[in-house]
């Protein structure tokens, strides 16, 4: 029983490390760059533990994949302008297939906006952010417990998959600081499913359509589609092993509220009034889990960092319009959660009339 | 063994227009190859895209055929995970110091022990013969109608900044230049880089007035010249290989892959 105060990004290095990791290429970005930083740190005390500060995150990207590639569980933490560079490589570990790990600890976007300001803004990038179809798993912790027992899960779906495996979290809950007891979360460690380079194959891996025989395949549509259909086969078949969510509060109410990441923690006082589902598995959603739950109520609130990013994905899953409380400009409060709740008329009532400690 | 064993010869003729010079350099890689015992248990070839990053689909090695201009990142990761495989970057002019150009000068700086073959051809060939920072003051392309502009990038300059890093001069003509060139790059402790003049005829030749890809090699054959022994820096049309002071540290464990630390980790 190792009781420790650990932060939410330290929380991402240990799980890394834990899951076998030992390459890890990164651009400092806030409010990242504790990964980075103890990445660098834990590489300086064990040379098997390889560390890049790369010239830019397009570099960083490319590394993990060629380090995957070589053999090393690998992968790399940025933010919100960071990730946007890194979507091409993204898309390119998707087409070859390449276990990895992408840590995206979101801030307030577009552009530069609000560097050091929580934001849940990517989600939707997660998904579409590449050119092309490709099927996308992404998991979003919501403790520093959990930013380290997901960071493992994400390496192990990462291997089932092999695919690259994204893992959201956000300044938030990067920067937060929690009692953890790490030898409490116990995960089973997925072993390399990809044999590495030089093992004495003549493999291409290209990102460009090609026949398995390396012949360019750029015109062949039968070609495509089987290609594609397989490996979204492998993804969503490996997902559905992974499909974590929580769902609780008060079951017997009226309306369920559908809150992720840091924003589950901070409605947690809504606890007696609502129900809550909590998808962990961000990518592929949780249809079935959603289309079973949401039934039961009468209303869905989705509370989120983002104007309506997971409530529209929820929309179309449902068929069914839900209420919206976009917590935007970094106010991800509790103050924020009940004007949401008020200007939607979906305020309980001791919530309005409850000062805030 | 011949060189022929290095090359999937069952995927001929390769996808290049007759009269390309990517197949010479293909040619005289796997000759090196050949001779210094590479196989696909103890190299990789990592390509970029463009007519040049095709090369690894026609080799018997474990290939990465990157994004437009990544092939250094990707290159330089294999070998910081297995520094004990050789690791030989195969791209165009275009790929390496245009869109991947940032990643070349950190490359540089950084000094990993990989290999880069340049083909440059100085225009973007696949995507139809654009100028690019290697073309010439003054030639029209299909993106520079009234000549290029810009003075083209200073290679050799760029890659000797770095003075423990390895850069040769030579084109598709000098083929046993070419050849000494890219057996030395490959045996170099450290970033070496081979920037070699080749031929587009299709997407540039023909259009500056080239009748044929044999015109051209003439031209090269005519107009470069072997630098003086010893040179430290080369003029324009000079070849010859401008070496830095070969690197002694291994890596070191932070920033690993790099033979610029002190090896005092
Ligand atoms: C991100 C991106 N931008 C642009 C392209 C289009 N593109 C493909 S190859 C190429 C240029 C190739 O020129 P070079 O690297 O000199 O290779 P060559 O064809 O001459 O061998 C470009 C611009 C691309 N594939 N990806
Ligand atoms: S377009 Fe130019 S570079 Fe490309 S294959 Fe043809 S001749 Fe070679
Ligand atoms: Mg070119």
């Amino acid at each position: 029983m190792a009781k420790r105060l650990l932060q939410g990004n330290e929380a991402v290095l240990l799980g890394a490390v834990k899951a076998g990791a030992t390459y890890f290429a990164g651009y400092p970005i806030s409010p990242s760059s504790e990964i980075l930083m103890a990445a660098s740190v834990y590489a300086a005390k064990h040379p098997e533990f390889r560390f890049l500060q790369a010239e830019d995150e397009i570099a960083s990207a490319n590394a993990i994949i060629g380090a995957s590639l070589a053999g090393a569980k690998s992968f790399t933490a940025t933010s919100g302008p960071g990730f946007s560079l890194m979507q091409e490589a993204i898309g390119y570990a998707h087409k070859l297939g390449v276990p990895t790990v992408f840590v995206d600890v979101q801030r307030v976007g577009p552009a530069t906006g609000m560097p050091t300001m929580p934001g849940q803004g990517d989600i939707l990038q997660t998904r579409y952010g590449s050119s092309g179809d490709y099927t996308s798993i992404v998991f979003y912790p919501s403790s520093v417990a959990e930013c380290y027992e997901y960071t493992i899960q994400a390496f192990n779906c990462a291997e089932e998959s092999q695919s690259p495996v994204v893992l959201l979290s956000d300044a938030f809950l990067g920067h937060l600081n929690e009692i953890v007891d790490l030898d409490t979360i116990d995960v089973p460690i997925v072993p390399r499913t990809l044999e590495p380079l030089a093992s004495g194959h003549t493999r291409l891996f290209s990102g460009v359509a090609t026949y398995p025989d390396g012949e360019p395949a750029t015109a062949d549509a039968d070609e495509f589609i089987r290609q594609y259909e397989e490996a979204k086969e492998r993804r969503l078949e490996v997902a559905e092993r992974y499909a974590f969510y929580e769902y609780g509060w008060n079951k017997d109410a009226e309306t369920l509220v559908i809150a992720f990441g840091i924003t589950r923690r901070i409605a947690q006082p809504l606890a007696p009034h609502f129900a809550l589902f909590r998808p962990i598995r961000i990518w592929p959603v949780l249809q079935d889990q959603l289309r079973e739950i949401a039934p039961r109520y009468k209303r869905l609130i989705v509370i989120e960092g983002s104007d309506g990013q997971y409530a529209s994905v929820v929309e179309r899953v449902l068929y069914r319009d839900v209420h919206r409380v976009p917590l935007l400009g970094g106010r991800m409060s509790l103050e924020a959660v009940r004007e949401g709740l008020d200007r939607i008329g979906l305020l309980p009532r001791d919530l309005a009339e409850a000062t805030v400690s | 063994m011949s060189y022929k064993d290095k090359l999937k010869t069952e995927l001929f003729p390769t996808i290049w227009c007759p009269g390309c010079g990517i197949g010479l350099i293909m040619t005289q890689l796997a000759m090196v190859m050949d001779d210094l015992g590479l196989d696909k248990t103890n190299t990789v070839i990592v390509t970029g895209i463009g007519c040049t990053g095709r090369m690894g689909a026609y080799m018997q090695f474990d290939s990465v055929y990157t994004l437009h201009g990544r092939t250094l990142p990707v290159a330089e990761a294999i070998k910081t995970v297995r520094p004990e495989l050789n690791v030989i970057v195969v791209s165009g002019d275009g790929d390496l110091t245009s869109i991947g150009g940032n990643h070349l000068l950190h490359a540089i700086r950084r000094n990993p022990s990989i290999t880069v073959l340049c083909n440059n051809n100085e225009i973007y060939g696949l995507t139809g013969g654009q100028t690019g920072p290697t073309t010439p003051v003054g030639t029209k392309t299909v993106s520079s109608p009234e000549g290029a502009t810009f003075s083209p990038v200073n290679l050799q300059g760029l890659v000797n900044t770095n003075g423990n890093a390895f850069y040769a001069k030579t084109t598709v003509y000098h083929q046993g230049q070419m050849r000494r060139a890219i057996k030395e790059a490959i045996e170099w402790p450290g970033f070496a880089f081979v920037d070699i003049t080749s031929q587009c005829i299709e997407n540039n030749g023909r259009r500056i007035g080239f009748p044929s890809a044999n015109e051209m090699l003439n031209y090269y054959k005519k107009e470069y010249r072997q630098a003086p022994p010893g040179s430290t820096q080369l003029a324009y049309h000079q070849l010859g290989i401008v070496k830095g002071k070969p690197a002694e540290a291994e890596p070191v464990a932070v920033g690993a892959g790099s033979k610029n630390g002190s090896g005092e980790a």
